[in-house]
Protein backbone atom coordinates (compact mmCIF):
# COMPACT_ATOMS: atom_id res chain seq x y z
CA UNK A 1 0.00 0.00 0.00
CA UNK A 2 2.59 2.05 1.02
CA UNK A 3 4.28 1.67 -2.90
CA UNK A 4 1.19 2.80 -4.58
CA UNK A 5 1.00 6.02 -6.24
CA UNK A 6 -2.53 7.26 -4.76
CA UNK A 7 -4.66 6.46 -2.55
CA UNK A 8 -8.44 7.08 -2.14
CA UNK A 9 -8.65 10.65 -0.63
CA UNK A 10 -11.22 9.51 2.07
CA UNK A 11 -8.16 7.16 3.57
CA UNK A 12 -5.65 10.36 2.97
CA UNK A 13 -8.23 12.69 4.64
CA UNK A 14 -8.60 10.05 7.73
CA UNK A 15 -4.81 9.98 8.41
CA UNK A 16 -4.72 13.62 7.96
CA UNK A 17 -7.50 14.26 9.96
CA UNK A 18 -5.76 11.81 13.25
CA UNK A 19 -3.27 14.07 13.19
CA UNK A 20 -4.82 16.56 15.17
CA UNK A 21 -4.63 13.65 18.13
CA UNK A 22 -1.17 14.43 18.31
CA UNK A 23 -1.47 18.19 18.45
CA UNK A 24 -3.67 18.47 20.85
CA UNK A 25 -2.75 15.90 23.21
CA UNK A 26 1.15 16.56 22.70
CA UNK A 27 1.64 20.08 21.29
CA UNK A 28 -1.87 21.54 22.72
CA UNK A 29 -2.12 23.25 19.25
CA UNK A 30 -4.32 22.55 15.97
CA UNK A 31 -3.00 21.79 12.87
CA UNK A 32 -1.72 24.55 10.91
CA UNK A 33 0.63 25.54 8.25
CA UNK A 34 1.16 29.50 7.56
CA UNK A 35 2.31 31.18 10.60
CA UNK A 36 5.86 28.90 10.43
CA UNK A 37 6.04 30.78 6.92
CA UNK A 38 6.15 34.23 9.67
CA UNK A 39 8.97 31.99 11.56
CA UNK A 40 11.45 31.55 8.76
CA UNK A 41 10.67 34.74 6.51
CA UNK A 42 10.49 36.98 10.09
CA UNK A 43 13.44 35.06 11.30
CA UNK A 44 15.83 35.66 7.53
CA UNK A 45 14.60 39.07 7.61
CA UNK A 46 15.56 40.36 10.98
CA UNK A 47 19.48 39.17 9.68
CA UNK A 48 19.38 42.16 7.47
CA UNK A 49 17.23 44.15 9.32
CA UNK A 50 16.93 43.69 13.41
CA UNK A 51 14.68 46.59 13.35
CA UNK A 52 12.08 44.08 12.49
CA UNK A 53 11.75 42.33 15.75
CA UNK A 54 10.53 45.36 17.56
CA UNK A 55 7.71 44.63 16.02
CA UNK A 56 5.60 42.48 18.45
CA UNK A 57 3.61 40.33 15.68
CA UNK A 58 7.38 39.05 14.37
CA UNK A 59 9.05 38.56 18.03
CA UNK A 60 6.23 36.23 18.63
CA UNK A 61 6.66 34.30 15.65
CA UNK A 62 10.69 33.67 15.73
CA UNK A 63 10.55 33.16 19.56
CA UNK A 64 11.93 29.50 20.55
CA UNK A 65 8.90 28.22 21.61
CA UNK A 66 7.92 24.76 21.05
CA UNK A 67 4.70 25.53 19.37
CA UNK A 68 6.38 28.16 16.65
CA UNK A 69 9.27 25.40 15.75
CA UNK A 70 6.58 22.54 15.72
CA UNK A 71 5.02 24.15 12.80
CA UNK A 72 8.42 24.67 11.22
CA UNK A 73 9.12 21.12 11.61
CA UNK A 74 5.73 20.09 10.53
CA UNK A 75 5.90 21.78 7.54
CA UNK A 76 9.90 20.63 6.61
CA UNK A 77 8.45 17.10 7.53
CA UNK A 78 5.90 17.75 5.21
CA UNK A 79 8.41 17.97 1.68
CA UNK A 80 10.17 14.80 3.61
CA UNK A 81 7.16 12.67 3.38
CA UNK A 82 6.73 13.87 0.14
CA UNK A 83 9.66 12.64 -0.92
CA UNK A 84 9.57 9.64 0.38
CA UNK A 85 6.17 8.51 -1.10
CA UNK A 86 7.31 9.96 -4.24
CA UNK A 87 10.14 7.40 -3.95
CA UNK A 88 8.25 4.23 -2.45
CA UNK A 89 5.47 4.57 -6.19
CA UNK A 90 8.19 5.80 -8.25
CA UNK A 91 4.97 8.74 -9.41
CA UNK A 92 8.16 11.25 -10.04
CA UNK A 93 7.12 14.70 -11.36
CA UNK A 94 8.35 16.73 -14.23
CA UNK A 95 10.01 20.36 -13.27
CA UNK A 96 6.82 21.75 -13.95
CA UNK A 97 3.23 20.37 -14.09
CA UNK A 98 2.09 19.78 -17.84
CA UNK A 99 -1.01 21.79 -16.83
CA UNK A 100 0.31 24.98 -16.44
CA UNK A 101 0.85 25.36 -20.38
CA UNK A 102 -2.82 24.69 -20.73
CA UNK A 103 -4.29 27.17 -17.94
CA UNK A 104 -0.85 29.67 -18.56
CA UNK A 105 -0.99 29.60 -22.17
CA UNK A 106 2.51 29.21 -22.48
CA UNK A 107 5.20 26.59 -21.88
CA UNK A 108 7.72 29.09 -20.91
CA UNK A 109 9.35 28.09 -17.42
CA UNK A 110 9.85 31.75 -16.88
CA UNK A 111 6.26 32.59 -16.68
CA UNK A 112 5.62 29.74 -14.78
CA UNK A 113 7.86 30.39 -12.10
CA UNK A 114 6.49 34.58 -11.75
CA UNK A 115 3.29 33.42 -11.89
CA UNK A 116 4.18 30.80 -9.03
CA UNK A 117 6.35 33.37 -6.73
CA UNK A 118 3.67 35.75 -7.11
CA UNK A 119 0.53 33.33 -6.26
CA UNK A 120 2.83 32.59 -3.29
CA UNK A 121 3.55 35.90 -2.50
CA UNK A 122 -0.61 36.60 -2.58
CA UNK A 123 -1.10 33.34 -0.51
CA UNK A 124 0.91 34.27 2.51
CA UNK A 125 -0.21 37.74 2.82
CA UNK A 126 -3.07 36.91 2.30
CA UNK A 127 -3.10 33.92 5.05
CA UNK A 128 -1.42 36.19 7.63
CA UNK A 129 -4.69 38.80 7.26
CA UNK A 130 -6.96 35.88 7.75
CA UNK A 131 -4.73 34.34 10.51
CA UNK A 132 -4.44 30.99 8.76
CA UNK A 133 -4.21 29.36 5.68
CA UNK A 134 -6.49 25.67 4.33
CA UNK A 135 -5.10 24.22 7.42
CA UNK A 136 -5.53 26.35 9.85
CA UNK A 137 -8.88 28.06 9.30
CA UNK A 138 -9.65 24.89 7.00
CA UNK A 139 -9.25 21.65 8.45
CA UNK A 140 -8.99 22.55 12.27
CA UNK A 141 -10.78 25.74 12.32
CA UNK A 142 -13.87 24.26 10.83
CA UNK A 143 -13.85 21.23 13.02
CA UNK A 144 -13.70 23.10 15.82
CA UNK A 145 -16.67 24.72 14.42
CA UNK A 146 -15.25 27.82 14.40
CA UNK A 147 -17.55 31.02 12.81
CA UNK A 148 -14.66 32.89 11.45
CA UNK A 149 -12.74 30.29 10.13
CA UNK A 150 -15.75 28.88 8.13
CA UNK A 151 -15.96 32.72 6.96
CA UNK A 152 -12.28 32.68 6.09
CA UNK A 153 -12.38 29.27 4.02
CA UNK A 154 -15.77 30.53 1.95
CA UNK A 155 -14.06 33.56 0.82
CA UNK A 156 -10.77 31.55 0.02
CA UNK A 157 -13.06 29.01 -2.25
CA UNK A 158 -14.62 32.27 -3.56
CA UNK A 159 -11.43 34.22 -4.39
CA UNK A 160 -9.64 30.74 -5.39
CA UNK A 161 -12.66 30.06 -8.50
CA UNK A 162 -12.95 33.12 -9.36
CA UNK A 163 -9.01 33.75 -10.09
CA UNK A 164 -9.00 29.82 -11.77
CA UNK A 165 -12.05 30.21 -14.20
CA UNK A 166 -11.43 34.43 -15.05
CA UNK A 167 -7.45 34.66 -14.83
CA UNK A 168 -6.06 31.14 -15.74
CA UNK A 169 -7.29 28.94 -18.84
CA UNK A 170 -9.27 25.75 -19.01
CA UNK A 171 -7.02 22.98 -17.69
CA UNK B 1 7.82 20.33 27.10
CA UNK B 2 11.48 21.35 25.07
CA UNK B 3 11.10 22.43 22.18
CA UNK B 4 13.82 20.02 21.31
CA UNK B 5 11.08 17.38 21.63
CA UNK B 6 8.15 20.01 19.65
CA UNK B 7 10.48 19.91 16.47
CA UNK B 8 10.86 15.74 16.59
CA UNK B 9 6.69 15.48 17.19
CA UNK B 10 6.75 17.83 13.82
CA UNK B 11 9.11 16.42 11.61
CA UNK B 12 7.33 12.80 12.56
CA UNK B 13 3.81 14.44 11.94
CA UNK B 14 4.80 16.54 9.24
CA UNK B 15 6.36 13.35 7.37
CA UNK B 16 3.28 11.48 7.90
CA UNK B 17 1.37 14.14 6.92
CA UNK B 18 3.41 14.74 3.63
CA UNK B 19 2.80 11.47 2.56
CA UNK B 20 -0.82 10.87 3.03
CA UNK B 21 -0.56 14.68 1.15
CA UNK B 22 1.36 12.62 -1.75
CA UNK B 23 -0.87 9.52 -1.41
CA UNK B 24 -4.04 11.20 -2.36
CA UNK B 25 -2.68 13.76 -5.03
CA UNK B 26 -4.55 16.74 -3.10
CA UNK B 27 -0.95 18.78 -3.43
CA UNK B 28 -1.25 18.22 -7.40
CA UNK B 29 -1.40 21.71 -9.29
CA UNK B 30 -3.48 20.12 -11.78
CA UNK B 31 -5.91 18.96 -8.47
CA UNK B 32 -6.07 21.62 -6.96
CA UNK B 33 -6.38 24.24 -9.58
CA UNK B 34 -9.13 21.54 -11.06
CA UNK B 35 -11.12 22.06 -8.02
CA UNK B 36 -11.17 25.96 -8.20
CA UNK B 37 -12.23 25.10 -11.94
CA UNK B 38 -15.30 23.18 -10.49
CA UNK B 39 -13.53 19.75 -12.74
CA UNK B 40 -12.44 17.80 -10.00
CA UNK B 41 -12.65 17.38 -6.53
CA UNK B 42 -10.42 15.43 -4.95
CA UNK B 43 -9.32 18.57 -2.81
CA UNK B 44 -12.81 18.94 -1.53
CA UNK B 45 -12.92 15.21 -1.24
CA UNK B 46 -9.44 15.25 1.11
CA UNK B 47 -10.64 18.20 3.08
CA UNK B 48 -13.92 17.58 3.93
CA UNK B 49 -13.13 14.06 5.44
CA UNK B 50 -9.97 15.99 7.14
CA UNK B 51 -12.39 18.10 8.61
CA UNK B 52 -15.02 15.21 9.52
CA UNK B 53 -12.10 13.29 11.24
CA UNK B 54 -10.84 16.13 13.43
CA UNK B 55 -14.23 16.78 14.28
CA UNK B 56 -14.89 13.34 15.64
CA UNK B 57 -11.77 13.14 17.33
CA UNK B 58 -11.92 16.34 19.17
CA UNK B 59 -15.51 15.68 20.04
CA UNK B 60 -14.10 12.35 21.94
CA UNK B 61 -10.86 14.61 23.07
CA UNK B 62 -13.18 17.54 24.31
CA UNK B 63 -16.11 15.89 25.41
CA UNK B 64 -14.51 13.91 27.86
CA UNK B 65 -12.27 16.68 28.89
CA UNK B 66 -8.81 15.61 27.59
CA UNK B 67 -7.80 18.77 25.51
CA UNK B 68 -9.34 22.08 25.35
CA UNK B 69 -10.31 23.73 22.08
CA UNK B 70 -8.14 26.55 20.56
CA UNK B 71 -10.83 28.24 17.95
CA UNK B 72 -9.27 31.24 16.22
CA UNK B 73 -10.83 34.32 16.84
CA UNK B 74 -13.75 35.66 14.43
CA UNK B 75 -12.15 38.26 12.63
CA UNK B 76 -14.97 39.31 9.80
CA UNK B 77 -13.01 41.88 7.78
CA UNK B 78 -10.01 39.94 7.97
CA UNK B 79 -11.26 36.82 7.45
CA UNK B 80 -12.53 38.14 4.43
CA UNK B 81 -9.99 39.94 3.26
CA UNK B 82 -7.46 37.31 4.00
CA UNK B 83 -9.34 34.75 2.67
CA UNK B 84 -9.96 35.93 -0.67
CA UNK B 85 -6.45 37.29 -1.16
CA UNK B 86 -5.15 33.62 -0.32
CA UNK B 87 -8.13 32.67 -2.65
CA UNK B 88 -6.54 33.69 -5.57
CA UNK B 89 -2.56 33.00 -4.58
CA UNK B 90 -3.80 28.78 -4.10
CA UNK B 91 -5.24 29.34 -7.79
CA UNK B 92 -1.99 31.07 -8.92
CA UNK B 93 0.40 29.12 -7.01
CA UNK B 94 -1.78 25.53 -7.63
CA UNK B 95 -0.88 24.90 -3.85
CA UNK B 96 -1.79 26.04 -0.62
CA UNK B 97 0.88 27.06 1.89
CA UNK B 98 1.35 23.28 3.49
CA UNK B 99 0.98 21.65 -0.18
CA UNK B 100 3.79 23.66 -1.39
CA UNK B 101 6.01 21.67 0.80
CA UNK B 102 4.72 18.40 -0.39
CA UNK B 103 5.23 20.04 -4.36
CA UNK B 104 8.72 20.25 -3.03
CA UNK B 105 9.59 17.08 -2.00
CA UNK B 106 7.41 15.48 -5.03
CA UNK B 107 10.05 17.31 -7.17
CA UNK B 108 8.02 20.59 -8.65
CA UNK B 109 10.62 22.52 -9.44
CA UNK B 110 7.95 25.90 -9.51
CA UNK B 111 6.66 25.03 -5.76
CA UNK B 112 10.48 26.44 -4.79
CA UNK B 113 9.48 29.75 -6.48
CA UNK B 114 5.66 29.49 -4.91
CA UNK B 115 8.04 29.21 -1.25
CA UNK B 116 10.08 32.16 -1.71
CA UNK B 117 6.87 33.97 -2.76
CA UNK B 118 5.15 32.97 0.48
CA UNK B 119 8.31 33.63 2.64
CA UNK B 120 8.66 37.30 0.67
CA UNK B 121 4.47 37.73 1.01
CA UNK B 122 4.75 36.94 5.13
CA UNK B 123 7.47 39.14 5.71
CA UNK B 124 5.41 41.99 3.79
CA UNK B 125 2.43 41.15 5.94
CA UNK B 126 4.93 41.64 8.94
CA UNK B 127 6.08 45.38 7.88
CA UNK B 128 2.37 45.76 7.25
CA UNK B 129 1.06 44.63 10.67
CA UNK B 130 1.28 47.33 12.74
CA UNK B 131 -0.74 49.40 10.85
CA UNK B 132 -2.98 46.89 9.45
CA UNK B 133 -4.39 46.10 12.93
CA UNK B 134 -4.93 49.56 13.02
CA UNK B 135 -7.71 49.52 10.48
CA UNK B 136 -11.35 47.54 10.21
CA UNK B 137 -8.86 44.39 9.67
CA UNK B 138 -8.17 44.21 13.04
CA UNK B 139 -11.75 44.71 14.57
CA UNK B 140 -13.87 41.46 16.17
CA UNK B 141 -12.33 38.67 18.09
CA UNK B 142 -14.53 36.81 19.93
CA UNK B 143 -13.96 33.04 19.61
CA UNK B 144 -17.39 32.04 18.27
CA UNK B 145 -17.93 28.54 17.94
CA UNK B 146 -21.06 27.56 15.81
CA UNK B 147 -22.33 25.02 18.64
CA UNK B 148 -22.54 27.92 21.35
CA UNK B 149 -24.69 29.87 18.98
CA UNK B 150 -26.96 26.94 18.93
CA UNK B 151 -26.82 26.43 22.39
CA UNK B 152 -25.58 22.53 22.12
CA UNK B 153 -22.33 21.14 23.43
CA UNK B 154 -19.20 21.55 21.31
CA UNK B 155 -19.41 17.36 20.99
CA UNK B 156 -23.02 17.04 19.75
CA UNK B 157 -22.52 19.91 17.35
CA UNK B 158 -18.93 18.21 15.88
CA UNK B 159 -20.51 15.09 15.33
CA UNK B 160 -23.42 16.61 13.68
CA UNK B 161 -21.32 18.38 11.42
CA UNK B 162 -19.26 15.26 10.70
CA UNK B 163 -22.44 13.17 9.84
CA UNK B 164 -23.73 16.15 7.86
CA UNK B 165 -20.13 16.07 6.15
CA UNK B 166 -20.75 12.05 5.33
CA UNK B 167 -23.92 12.70 3.94
CA UNK B 168 -22.34 15.11 1.33
CA UNK B 169 -19.12 12.75 0.44
CA UNK B 170 -21.50 10.30 -0.35
CA UNK B 171 -23.02 11.97 -2.51
CA UNK B 172 -19.83 13.80 -4.53
CA UNK B 173 -18.90 10.17 -4.69
CA UNK B 174 -21.79 9.10 -6.47
CA UNK B 175 -21.72 11.97 -8.65
CA UNK B 176 -18.12 12.44 -9.23
CA UNK B 177 -16.06 9.32 -8.60
CA UNK B 178 -12.30 9.99 -7.92
CA UNK B 179 -10.76 7.42 -9.87
CA UNK B 180 -10.93 9.34 -12.89
CA UNK B 181 -9.96 12.32 -11.89
CA UNK B 182 -6.46 11.03 -10.90
CA UNK B 183 -5.75 11.53 -14.19
CA UNK B 184 -3.49 9.34 -16.62
CA UNK B 185 -0.17 9.93 -14.91
CA UNK B 186 -2.01 11.01 -10.96
CA UNK B 187 -1.32 14.70 -11.64
CA UNK B 188 -4.89 15.61 -12.03
CA UNK B 189 -4.50 16.35 -15.74
CA UNK B 190 -7.84 14.39 -17.05
CA UNK B 191 -7.39 16.17 -20.55
CA UNK B 192 -7.14 13.46 -23.82
CA UNK B 193 -4.17 12.84 -24.87
CA UNK B 194 -4.98 14.25 -28.04
CA UNK B 195 -5.62 17.79 -26.43
CA UNK B 196 -3.02 19.84 -28.49
CA UNK B 197 -4.78 19.55 -31.89
CA UNK B 198 -7.47 20.91 -29.47
CA UNK B 199 -5.44 24.21 -28.06
CA UNK B 200 -4.45 24.71 -31.75
CA UNK B 201 -8.79 25.34 -32.65
CA UNK B 202 -8.36 28.99 -32.62
CA UNK B 203 -5.11 29.69 -34.09
CA UNK B 204 -2.81 31.60 -31.80
CA UNK B 205 -1.00 35.32 -32.38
Amino acid sequence: MLMQKAWSPYLAGIVIGLLQIPAFLIIETALGASSSYVTIGGLIASWFDPALLKVGYVARHVAITGKNWWQVALVAGIAVGAFISMQMSGARRRAVSPIWQRALGTASPATRYAVAFFGGFLMLFGARIADGCTSGHGISGMAQLAVGSTVAVAAMFVGGIATATLVLRRI
Amino acid sequence: MSVTLAIAVGLLMGVVFGFALEKSRVFEPGIIVGQMQLRNFIMLKVFLTAVATGAVVLAVLNGFGYVKLSPKAALYGADIVGGLILGVGIALAGACPGTTLAQIGAGYRDALFTLVGGLFGAVAYSYAEPALSKTFLGQGGGKLIFSNLAGIPYWAGALILAAAIVLILIALESWKPWRPELGNDVDGDIAPATSPQKLTVVPAE
